[in-house]
């Protein structure tokens, strides 16, 4: 589903954030990306996202080129991927109901199908009476399950996640991995990057380490230093 | 694009004028005070081509005849002088008119029993006022005409003004014009960047780059008609006022009535949707690039 061949990425002026990347994610599959800040890790969710191109290399996604992808075809290769941050990225002025509804209008959804599908994915987070709540009003790990559900609500091929519990306590980050892997068992791949060294090493997933923008390991069901 | 969602981007861009209240208000301020001053401007431009067109086409020349002009050359005179390149009329004035005219002027009493002193004349009107020194020269050199006059000197240097005054008043126009796109780029540059986390999000969950400006030009639009709406009912009222300050006490100045200014009030209203438009592309340029 997600292939890279000889992938590189320079900024300008900058070190080099990766080098020669070759990767292939199945799909259904659970990855964690790890390793120290700098890394690269940021670099490669950001690829993925065709938020940067590459300075070398090709990169694909469904068996499609993402990286000679023309500009306007970009909105609908993210609609395929879902994304969630470190920090949310919640509209503060928008309901909860509105800020998951509003990932389908971008996507010109019929109405039917967001008054259908709201509550839906907000009863798989386990939030269906926070609805009306404002992101202000809730807590962090409830704000992130938020995110999910809006990732989520369009079901995307992908989900790829960067440091989902990066501003989360442990137990609550818990409950999010376990979301994460709700999601994937219904078939979406899913990809996150994370420094959370006990989540990886308790999850069993596959472990892609990166280390000075080289990739140093990549073991099924590993953890997150051998 | 469905037509509910452009009902959508009304929504959007309504709600988001009234969340940011504060920096709407500041926008439609922005527009309405630079469109005032703009305004302004226009109005009294268009006024000062309005008092110009009336002194140009007063500008006239008047030929006097030798006393030896028979009916016949005056018949022939007045054709040879239509046939002058760039004149636009020619007017034949008796001697008995001119006296009338002159007795009209200066009262009848004082010119009682007086001999008419006064030559036949004829009054030339140019297609265009420059010309009138040039083709009082012309005049001149025709056989019978006695003596020509346009108030050499003065039209010259008035044209020359004239030139300059609408030179000047071109420029002050652009530079005004400019300043207010620009302090309302700025100014909407404001609201678009207290949304750009929400540029990013929808940006992030696949909306194409339209999606994402067209709540934004609305918005811009709205903040423009409402400001240029403001200020063509300021400048309406103001100029209205003023009109009848000048008719009471400035007979001399005719100043066009409000009523000739409704084409510009509806241009005006463009013009600031424009602006808006224009304004709110230029600020989200930079935040669509993710």
């Amino acid at each position: 589903m997600i292939e890279m061949y000889g992938v590189s990425k320079a900024y300008n002026k900058g070190p080099v954030a990766l080098k020669d990347i070759n990767l292939k994610i199945e799909k259904g599959e659970f990855v964690f990306i790890v390793g120290p800040s700098g890394a690269g890790k940021s670099t490669m969710i950001k690829l993925l996202f065709r938020e940067e191109l590459p300075t070398k290399g090709q990169i694909f996604f469904c068996g499609k080129n993402i990286t000679r992808m023309k500009p306007r075809e970009i909105p609908y290769i993210r609609r395929r991927i879902g994304m969630v941050f470190q920090d949310f990225r919640l509209i503060p002025q928008k309901t909860v109901y509105e800020n998951i509804a509003f990932a389908l209008q971008v996507v010109e959804a019929p109405q039917r199908e967001i008054n259908r599908k709201v509550p839906q994915v907000l009863e798989m987070v386990g939030l269906p009476h926070k609805a009306k709540a404002m992101p202000g009003e809730l807590s962090g790990g409830e704000q992130q399950r938020v995110a999910l559900a809006r990732a989520i609500v369009n079901n995307p091929d992908a989900l790829v996640a960067d440091e989902p519990t990066g501003n989360l306590d442990p137990d609550t980050s818990w409950e999010i991995m376990k979301l994460l892997s709700d999601i994937n068992k219904r078939g979406t791949t899913i990809i996150v990057a994370t420094h959370a060294r006990e989540l990886v090493d308790s999850m069993k997933k596959r472990v892609i380490q990166l280390d000075k923008g080289y990739i140093v390991r990549d073991e099924a069901r590993g953890a997150y230093r051998k | 694009m469905r037509i509910r969602t452009f009902g959508n981007f009304f929504k959007e861009a309504f709600v988001s004028l009234f969340r940011n209240r504060w920096m709407s208000l500041a926008s439609i301020g922005a527009v309405a005070a630079s469109l005032i001053v703009l305004g302004s401007f226009l109005l009294l431009s268009v006024n000062f081509d309005h008092i110009l067109v009336d002194v140009e086409s007063q500008v006239e020349i008047t030929a006097y005849l030798e006393d030896t002009a028979d009916d016949l050359d005056i018949a022939r005179l007045k054709g040879e002088l239509s046939g002058i390149y760039g004149v636009k009329e020619v007017n034949f004035v008796s001697k008995e008119d001119a006296m009338e005219e002159f007795k009209e002027q200066v009262g009848k009493e004082l010119l009682e029993g007086l001999e008419n002193p006064l030559p036949n004349s004829f009054r030339i009107k140019a297609d265009n006022p420059q010309d009138v020194p040039e083709i009082a020269q012309k005049i001149e050199k025709v056989e019978k005409i006695d003596q020509v006059k346009y108030g050499k000197g003065i039209v010259e240097k008035l044209f020359n003004m004239i030139h300059w005054a609408r030179i000047i008043g071109l420029v002050i126009m652009v530079v005004f014009a400019a300043i207010s796109i620009f302090i309302i780029a700025n100014t909407i540059r404001l609201t678009v960047f207290a949304r750009r986390r929400e540029i990013n999000i929808m940006k992030y969950v696949g909306a194409t780059d339209w999606f994402v400006r067209w709540p934004f030009l609305i918005e811009g639009m709205i903040l423009g008609l409402i400001g240029s709406a403001i200020s063509i009912g300021i400048l309406g009222a103001g100029y209205n006022y003023i009109y009848d300050v000048v008719k009471l006490n400035v007979p001399m100045i005719s100043l066009l009535p409000l009523s000739n200014f409704y084409d510009y009030g509806l241009a005006f209203l463009a013009v600031g949707m424009l602006i808006g438009a224009l304004g709110s592309s230029f600020s989200i340029k930079r935040f669509l690039r993710v």
